[in-house]
């Protein structure tokens, strides 16, 4: 029946209406879920989530060694060429040449963050971290190199 | 000249110069508000004579109704911002003299009219007296004038709908 | 007990002791003018930091909260930036009609205070007809809006005003009806008779469910006639990028946004004399005690506190609702808003002539 339908439509459209006034007014009652972040102020409580990707770093462990072997599988898994792997070969105590990295070249201010060549990483030699307050004077400081200088490849990773 | 003369000397001024404005401007649209000041100040002239009820009306009706209607016609028909084609001789001596011709009718009928003056206070008419003035069926009521031009709405109404209606065989082509 | 009224004739008494009446007359209404002007700065600075805090916290943000303390004076700076900006007349504009579109709003909304009773005895205007007033002179807004989009020489002006023109148009038929519900039951068109009648019961609690219906009605159709969210296709942002006022920069532009918040408090504040008792105190029955306590609140508060909580009603549905489709607003009017309006006017006058409201 048409009547029967219209009224039905009616109360069903205030019944909709409420629900969703009943949700912005629980929100405008409730300050505790605002989730506003204060950035420049709350700098130094500030948590990031743990999957944020602020910028490729090498991690070294206390001895300077680093777990990349030079394979270049980041450098061919970047879709923009940001990273570029400068390999030199070490002498071995057994007096075998090895391939190793002279330079891991990354170049922040063509990063995406994507993450590919964390996901081609074989070894796990690079990671994501969550610094992202880049912005400097000069364009060469975004050119970083990613290994330390001195520092070797652990013992165990090939 | 006391400050009342003064203001209702201002109103008749600028309806007047608004109304001139609005026949002689180039630009439709521009006529169209300049008609709309024209008939504000009208209002104006209204409220200066304590006829709130008829100024509010005046401003409903011609304002909110008429200029509205004729600013959309004028949206939905016309080029923006372009002029109007110079009139021709004929049309404009045949415009003056009919509007010469109104102005003289008017004034024949205002001047034959006795004024009677009075020094009262002007009473303010209650809603309750415009009602039963207007539905009224006694000598002075306005029930009879009021239902035929409620007639005349409906008429208008079901001609609206008759001209928006599509005829069956437009529907079945599908056509708008 | 201080109030409003005694402030007001003690003024208008020195001044008809100096001076001879019609100086104390254009005195007067210069008072009057300044003090309309000044309601109207702090209106526009209150309302525009309320709505930025009221939609900042319905959305789980913070809002401005840098300038002043919680960022309550950041609209004295919005307004100090405004001021600074150029006021740009675009090449291809009607020179004239741009810059006289914002005024006429400005001019519609000043006039639209006069008959508004903000407390007791204190009225800048007590006309006859209040009601048919406030309907009449809101109908020259749309005019300023129309004047607007065609002279900015701009497409999207164009549409937002023709947008605007046929909503305010359709809606006013539906607040008018509910306004008339009131009407219908006081008999009269003045709002302090109105106010007056309201002083054993708000006519929302007095007239049962049709007064309930008209009043929910009256705020959806002032909603859409001041061009608010969710009926604000006059200014969609996403389709038409500011609609009317698009071309529009600097005070004039400033212009439009406090004549359209200054229409929302007065809309809210009609809608809070005719529905909620204007600056009555609200009275419970036969509890003398309870309501001698609200006799001692002053009634002007009482008036802006009804006002605002409407306001943050209307608020409260813009920051809640998605925008209606054009064709969706005209079926809302046309098809529900209108019968359901003219089918409660009929009960009302029902309930009117047998007497059943309290």
């Amino acid at each position: 029946m048409f009547l029967k339908d219209y009224i039905k439509d009616v109360f069903g459209a205030v019944k909709s209406l409420l629900i969703g006034m009943r949700r912005t007014g629980y929100y405008f009652t409730h300050h505790k879920e605002i989730i506003t972040q204060q950035y420049p102020d709350n700098r130094d409580t500030l948590v990031l989530p743990e999957r944020f990707r602020g910028e490729v770093v090498m991690p070294h462990d206390e001895k300077n060694e680093h777990r990349c072997t030079g394979c270049t599988a980041c450098e061919l898994a970047c879709p923009n060429g940001t990273i570029k792997v400068i390999t030199k070969f070490d002498i071995t105590p057994e007096g075998k040449k090895k391939k190793a990295i002279d330079k891991l070249v990354y170049h922040l201010e063509l990063c995406t963050m994507c993450n590919l060549c964390i996901e081609a990483c074989p070894s796990d030699a690079i990671k994501m971290a969550q610094n992202f307050e880049h912005s400097v004077f000069d364009r060469s400081q975004l050119t970083k190199v990613l290994n330390k200088p001195g520092s070797k490849i652990m013992d165990g990773v090939e | 000249m006391s400050l009342s003369t003064i203001i209702f000397y201002l109103l008749a001024t600028l309806t007047l110069v608004s109304g001139f404005l609005a026949v002689t401007t180039k630009h439709i649209f521009r006529a169209a508000i300049y008609l709309l000041f024209s008939l504000l100040f009208i209002a104006g002239i209204y409220f200066w004579m304590h006829y709130e009820f008829i100024a509010a009306v005046q401003i409903v009706v011609y304002v909110g109704g008429i200029v509205v209607l004729i600013i959309f016609s004028i949206f939905l028909t016309h080029q923006s911002g372009q002029n109007l084609p110079k009139q021709k001789l004929g049309r404009t001596i045949f415009s003056a003299l009919a509007a010469l011709c109104g102005f003289i009718l008017i004034l024949v009928q205002v001047y034959q009219h006795q004024f009677v003056g009075t020094i009262e206070r002007s009473v303010e008419a209650s809603i309750s007296n415009i009602g039963s003035q207007m539905l009224g069926v006694s000598d002075n009521g306005y029930a009879l004038p009021f239902e035929v031009v409620s007639m005349l709405l409906l008429a208008a109404m079901v001609g609206c709908i008759v001209i928006a209606l599509r005829t069956p065989k437009e529907i079945k082509e599908g056509g708008l | 007990m201080w109030s409003l009224s005694d402030i007001t004739n003690s003024i208008q008494n020195a001044l008809n002791r100096a001076f001879n009446p019609t100086f104390a007359t254009l005195t007067e209404m210069v008072i009057v003018g300044i003090c309309v002007i000044g309601l109207f700065a702090v209106l526009g600075l209150i309302l525009v930091i309320m709505e930025r805090k009221v939609s900042a916290y319905m959305q789980v943000r913070l809002g401005p909260n840098r300038v002043g303390p919680k960022g309550m004076l950041q609209s004295l700076a919005d307004t100090l930036k405004l001021l600074l900006k150029e006021g740009l007349t675009p090449d291809g504009a009607d020179k004239f009609l741009f810059n006289l579109a914002p005024v006429i709003a400005m001019i519609a909304a000043m006039l639209l205070l006069a008959p508004i009773a903000f407390a007791k005895n204190f009225q800048i205007w007590d006309i006859n007809i209040g009601v048919l007033f406030i309907s009449a002179v809101s109908s020259i807004s749309v005019i300023s809006i129309l004047m607007a989009g065609w002279a900015s020489n701009n497409k999207y002006s164009l549409l937002g005003a023709m947008r605007s023109g046929a909503q305010i148009v359709s809606y006013e038929l539906s607040a008018g009806l509910s306004v008339l519900s009131v009407v219908i039951l006081v008999g009269s068109l003045k709002l302090s008779d109105i106010v007056q009648s309201q002083e054993n019961g708000w006519w929302i609690f007095k007239g049962h469910i049709p007064m309930i219906i008209s009043f929910v009605i009256f705020l959806v159709a002032v909603t859409a006639e001041t061009n608010r969210a969710p009926f604000d296709l006059a200014e969609a942002e996403s389709e038409l990028t500011a609609g009317f006022h698009t071309e529009y920069s600097g005070m004039k532009f400033a212009l439009f946004f406090l004549a359209e918040y200054v229409n929302v408090f007065i809309v809210c504040g009609v809608g809070a004399t005719l529905f909620l008792g204007g600056w009555m105190p609200l009275h419970i029955g036969n509890w003398h005690g309870f309501n001698h306590v609200m006799d001692f609140i002053p009634s002007s508060i009482w008036f802006f506190g009804k006002t605002f909580f409407l306001i943050f009603v209307i608020m409260w549905f813009r920051w809640t609702f998605p925008r209606l489709r054009i064709d969706q607003l005209l079926n809302l009017e046309w098809k529900y808003l209108l019968p359901i309006s003219m089918f409660n006017i009929l009960l009302v006058t029902l309930m009117a002539i047998m007497g059943w409201h309290f």
